[in-house]
């Protein structure tokens, strides 16, 4: 039996006396989209902290494509081939739809100085066109030249996941990328995350809006309190009396 | 690739232009003028406009506030004078000699401190700033203290005499255009697209792979090499160098050119540097006397108020000092408006 995909092995952190995640432990495999859903507070974001590197975990490992990821440093862990967004949309503000974007090719690409000094030819030329795919992808091209700050708050959803897709990830962890998109909007990313799967992407969503996740994953996660209460397709998790008791029987729910 | 590089044929017109200016139109005027004193005045606009770009790219495309920057300049007049002196090496050698040192020293003080982030850098780079001036005023057996170091040795090149004041102005206006050059194809590249994405987010950078420590230490240590080929060129071409040359008034002059012209904007910190020494200079000839530090002040005041990304920024000065001050929170100012949130 050959190594999973990703594979989070009894993954803990503590915050001072708080576990805000507590032996998680889930395989996942190449090609799955998995929901990963839970109460406010339940530690989705510390998790996604974890495994993408900005937070050390205090217990447990995580490894990936056969390799242990944990302890080492963001960008360490991104070149490994995990792209993520960000839960507060996090762009570069002053710089170009397209620089933006560019900025995912260059950290995979791992350029240095002296690519400044060898014209358009080489890995330069690797960054546009791995930058214009993304933009393409997104539908994003004809902003290409916009500054990030003067796009619509839509667009800039879409720009974060082109950021991510240009670096060519192996994983995509998306943390609550519908967060304050109207209905049709939501609907139009489901849609587009699920076309992302269909073409071969494997995605981690956290996601508050239920009926999203319901809809586009066949794997969801539960998690309450740091714990892992659930994992199973969509009708298991809802039917499960430990999910109505996190989500109806806390005080937040 | 249009989308990559808008503009190309609009930049090369004013490259073309602003050689033309440098190496024809400006000569021209300074001859006609026959004094040597304009000259002199020339050499400083250019070598400020060196420290200024050199600037721009750790703090207007990088976002690491310098507040250290004319320590650099220092190291690299220092070296190239105490070459020039004890060794009578001419400006062939201790040009690139001052740079390296001066990149060096940059170095070690990044290693340590590329770790700190938003405002505990800056204020690693004043005190280190300060603790070299201090450096320069009290190593009296070799930096003769505050009376400074004198070079009879002129201005010598390949075995040529560059002292006279046109060929000085040829030699000044040759490095710091190839210097210039050097710095703006570093911060118009994809590579400078990395250096502002530690501008605007370093944490969303880290996860874009890109390792940001590296690129912290790269960038500070070019900017500190070309601040010493500045100081290079300032120690031969002045002829004469003190530690006042290079306090903490300096640092806070050449962040002014950075920020008057423009947060991350390469031209704009030409266009600081020629404001912030030209007019001064154009300002002592109409005997304004005393007043000119206060006019000086009310433009950089009115600058930072009116033009909240200089004249041709990308970035405003108080989106960079908040960053500062409030790492990881998001930006909302960019609507243009001026003040705390």
């Amino acid at each position: 039996m050959s190594e999973p995909f990703l594979s989070i092995r009894d993954l803990g952190r503590a915050f001072g006396g708080l576990k805000a995640v507590d032996g998680v432990s889930a395989d996942i495999a190449r090609g799955e989209l998995v929901g990963l859903i839970g109460p406010n507070g339940a530690g989705k974001t510390t998790l996604f902290n974890l495994i993408s590197g900005f937070t050390p975990p205090s217990s447990g490992e995580v490894h990936f494509k056969g390799r242990r990821i944990d302890g080492l440093k963001p960008d360490e862990i991104a070149r490994a081939g995990i792209g993520r967004t960000f839960q507060n949309l996090r762009i570069f503000p002053n710089m170009s739809v397209f620089d933006n974007v560019s900025v995912g090719a260059i950290g995979a690409e791992r350029i240095g100085m002296l690519s400044a000094f060898t014209g358009r030819r080489g890995v330069s030329e690797r960054i546009s066109q791995r930058g214009l795919a993304a933009l393409q992808a997104v539908k994003l091209i004809d902003d290409a030249e916009e500054l990030a700050a003067n796009i619509s708050y839509g667009k800039r959803k879409y720009l974060e996941i082109a950021r991510a897709l240009a670096m060519q990830p192996d994983l995509l962890i998306l943390d609550e990328p519908a967060a304050g998109l109207n209905e049709t909007e939501t609907k139009a990313l489901a849609d587009f995350i699920a076309s992302l799967h269909a073409d071969g992407m494997t995605i981690i969503l956290v996601e508050h809006d239920m009926k999203l996740v319901m809809s586009i994953c066949r794997r969801i996660i539960v998690l309450a309190s740091g714990r892992k209460i659930a994992d199973g397709t969509p009708a298991e998790v809802k039917a499960d009396p430990a999910v109505l008791e996190a989500y109806l029987g806390g005080d937040d729910a | 690739m249009s989308v990559s590089d808008p503009g190309r044929g609009r930049s090369l017109l004013w490259t073309a232009l602003l050689l033309i200016v440098v190496f024809a139109v400006v000569p021209a005027l300074l001859a006609s003028a026959g004094r040597s004193y304009l000259y002199q005045v020339a050499n400083l606009i250019m070598i400020f406009s060196l420290l200024s770009v050199s600037m721009h790219l750790v703090t207007g495309v990088a976002g690491l506030l310098q507040l250290g920057h004319a320590a650099f300049y220092g190291v690299g007049a220092y070296c190239a004078a105490l070459l020039a002196t004890h060794f009578k090496l001419s400006i062939g050698i201790t040009l690139p000699a001052a740079g390296l040192a001066a990149g060096l020293v940059a170095f070690l003080v990044a290693l340590p401190t590329m770790r700190l982030v938003s405002i505990y850098f800056a204020v690693a780079t004043l005190g280190i700033g300060q603790m070299l001036y201090v450096v320069m005023l009290n190593w009296v057996p070799v930096t003769k203290g505050p009376n400074g170091i004198l070079l009879f040795g002129g201005l010598q090149f390949l075995g040529f005499d560059l002292s006279k004041p046109a060929p000085a102005y040829f030699f000044v206006a040759t490095v710091v255009s190839v210097s210039i050059y050097v710095l703006h194809r570093l911060s118009h590249s994809y590579y400078g697209n990395a250096l502002r994405a530690l501008r605007e987010d370093d944490q969303c950078a880290d996860a874009m792979g890109i390792d940001t420590a590296r690129l912290k230490l790269e960038s500070f240590t070019v900017s500190g090499f070309f601040a010493g080929v500045a100081g290079a060129l300032w120690a031969h071409t002045a002829g004469y160098i003190s530690p006042a040359d290079f306090n903490f008034n300096v640092s806070i002059l050449i962040l002014s050119m950075v920020v008057l012209g423009g947060l991350g904007s390469l031209p704009g910190a030409i266009v600081g540097a020629v404001l912030l020494i030209g007019l001064p200079e154009l300002l002592r000839e109409f005997k304004a006397g005393d007043y000119r530090n206060i006019i000086i002040g009310l433009v950089l005041f009115g600058a930072i108020l009116f033009l909240p990304k200089g004249l041709i920024g990308e970035t405003s000065a108080l989106d960079l000092v908040r960053r500062q001050f409030g790492r990881g929170r998001s930006i909302p100012g960019h609507e243009g408006g001026v003040g705390w949130k």
